[in-house]
């Protein structure tokens, strides 16, 4: 479980993020939904502790970022904003190293990319040095090194950016599964139809702050529009507007 | 279960073989390095050698002076003539001194009067300086018994006219000699570390940002301590086996040299080697760590390596100060790297008998160094300007 409460970030005069505040239980899927640079990725650098925030609190299963840093790093899976991998190492180098860099033993490291090789139909992959790779078998082992250690939270920044409609489909069904294994779930996004297709609750963040909160549904009463595309394009633009 | 450091180190060492070319190419290079500048410096020192060593003046007009030919004649002097065009082939380097005699030498000289001799020679080349100094000694010489002969004909004791004898006694021995001319030695055995580490150490830290995967492994748990560390050690690794690469093949190319005349100024053998070693590894310690703090600053891989670069003209320079300064071995240089490695290292060539304090001193500071760099980057490493490369 992630909770935020009054989050705000400034870099010198910049203000990322202004007050962000919300709870993405376990089990469900909670989108972070919002125009590029709207605070998203700094959101989410601070729940994963990269950043430290200026203001208000963020903690993972209870535990605040800032006071046990570690602890949230080891209950935390992140897919950052960036995603590289090391080049001369295969897949399975990659994925392996950050399982022992999770303190996970070689069987369980073994197990967990053979597991997570089926799901993301990454088998055939595994054993080749990743310089070769398409954006899309990138991505697939990026999200691999970040489930190793099968964590309970799972923070994806921009997850289906640049990726074909048959990779951004297996990375939903991915997603879904681990809903279904009772996992936290965060994503940010700036595509309206991935967040509806995918989300139980969603957080709609304009200009660094939080402008709209709720289900779809509640999102399409909220806004008086008839679909989630122009409630986004309505609630995001008062965000603008404040 | 590997501790985390093991992990970060065999992981990175792992990296850096796995660019074969890069790996290739500065190993091969630093097992080459040795053998390709002894054989130069051994060519040319010899041939300086040989130059001197054999007693032979070109003249032009020998004719004109008989008793200078005889007097070279006696002295085992070879004389060739000069070709005509002399002139001209000293200026282009192909003749190194020609004795010109005017053709009234021989009648001023039998009158007793001073007899004029020229020395033609170009002195903007080094190497031929041995010939035109040795020239001028067999005509001083000449001189000399010329006068002491007249001196005695007319009842005068020649050491009026010598109050003082000047005798040369050169106290170098060869290995000292030796140790002049490899002065080379020690700024490879500074220079290597420098090459063997960067790679690692801008891979490791530049590098990791650039290709974007600083962020996701900082959002493991890993103690930022043993990230640093780890990497730390895998750039010391390569930097210490450049290094001792780069010196073994100086000593396997003096080995091959054993049998020549140069042998004796190119004392560099497995002794030799070891203390090199047991200098130059803690040394390594040092330009890894050092290299590393100042890559994390750099915001690309390519600003990384200017930074990199200009650390080992800084370095490079030190022993050429050194030589060109005339610096005395002082123990305060203990305290300063690089000026430390070159004054031990080059007493080692000399064959000085170092104390423990030579070999603790310099290894003291270096370590301490490391330490306070290796720390460095891993605060760094905590702040956001450095992590996602704000301004």
């Amino acid at each position: 479980m992630i909770e935020v409460e009054a989050l705000a970030k400034h870099f010198g005069a910049v203000q990322a993020v202004r007050d962000v505040s919300f709870r993405a239980p376990d089990g469900a899927i909670t989108a972070l939904l919002g125009p590029n640079g709207a605070g998203k990725t700094t959101t989410l650098r601070m729940i994963a502790t990269l950043v430290v925030p200026t203001h208000g609190k963020a903690s993972v299963d209870g535990i605040d970022c800032v006071a046990d840093p570690v602890a949230v790093r080891a209950r935390v899976g992140v897919l950052s904003d960036a995603r590289g991998l090391y080049a001369r190492l295969t897949a399975r180098e990659n994925i392996r190293y950050y399982g022992e860099l999770r303190g996970m033993d070689g069987a369980a490291i073994a197990a967990s990319i053979e597991r997570l090789a089926g799901l993301l139909e990454l088998t055939s992959l595994l054993d080749r040095r990743t310089d070769g790779f398409s954006q899309g078998e990138r991505m697939k082992v990026a999200i691999a090194r970040t489930l190793v250690h099968d964590p309970p939270n799972v923070m994806l920044d921009e997850p289906t950016n640049g990726l074909d409609v048959m990779t951004t489909r297996n990375l939903r069904e991915v997603i879904r599964r681990l809903r279904e294994a009772g996992k936290c779930v965060l994503f940010s996004s700036h595509v309206m139809q991935e967040v509806s297709a995918l989300c139980d609750e969603i957080v709609i963040v304009a200009k660094g702050s939080v402008v709209a909160h709720g289900t779809a549904e509640m999102l399409l009463a909220q806004s008086g529009r008839a679909n989630l595309e122009d409630a986004f394009v309505h609630l995001s633009g008062e965000g603008m507007a404040a | 279960m590997r501790s985390p450091l093991a992990v970060v180190y065999f992981k990175e060492l792992r990296d850096a073989l796995r660019d074969r070319r890069t790996a290739m190419m500065v190993f091969v290079a630093s097992i080459v390095t040795g053998p390709l500048t002894l054989i130069l410096m051994a060519q040319f020192i010899s041939g300086l050698e040989e130059k001197a060593a054999i007693l032979k003046v070109r003249m032009a007009g020998a004719e004109h002076a008989p008793a200078l030919v005889n007097f070279f004649q006696r002295n085992d002097v070879d004389i060739e003539a000069a070709p005509a065009d002399y002139e001209k082939k000293i200026r282009e380097g192909r003749l190194d001194a020609v004795i010109v005699v005017p053709e009234d030498f021989d009648e001023r000289y039998i009158a007793g009067d001073t007899a004029r001799l020229e020395i033609v020679y170009d002195d903007s080349r080094a190497d031929s300086s041995p010939a035109i100094r040795q020239a001028e000694r067999l005509l001083r010489a000449f001189n000399r018994e010329s006068g002491t002969l007249r001196l005695v004909a007319r009842g005068v004791s020649p050491d009026l006219v010598e109050p003082v004898k000047v005798e040369h006694v050169n106290t170098a021995t060869p290995r000292q000699k030796g140790a002049f001319m490899l002065f080379l030695i020690p700024m490879f055995a500074i220079l290597s570390p420098l090459l063997g580490g960067m790679t690692l150490a801008i891979d490791s830290t530049a590098g990791e940002r650039e290709r974007g995967s600083l962020e996701p492994l900082l959002s493991t748990p890993i103690a930022r301590g043993s990230l640093v560390a780890g990497k730390w050690l895998a750039a010391w690794t390569f930097a210490s086996t450049v290094a001792t690469l780069t010196l073994t093949g100086f000593v396997v190319a003096a080995m091959l040299y054993a049998q020549k005349k140069i042998a004796a100024t190119l004392t560099f053998g497995w002794p030799e080697l070891a203390q090199f070693v047991a200098i130059t590894v803690p040394f390594a310690a040092m330009t890894a760590a050092l290299q590393m703090l100042i890559c994390t600053y750099g915001r690309s891989y390519r600003e990384a390596q200017t930074y990199v670069s200009y650390l080992a003209t800084v370095a490079s320079f030190v022993p050429v100060i050194v030589l060109f300064s005339g610096l005395k071995d002082a123990t305060w240089q203990l305290a300063v790297p690089v000026l430390a490695q070159q004054m031990v290292l080059s007493r080692v060539l000399r064959g000085d008998v170092l104390s423990l304090a030579d070999y603790l001193l310099p290894s003291a500071v270096a370590f301490a160094l490391a330490a306070l760099c290796v720390a460095s980057v891993a605060r760094l490493l905590q702040q956001e300007r450095i992590v996602f490369g704000r301004a």
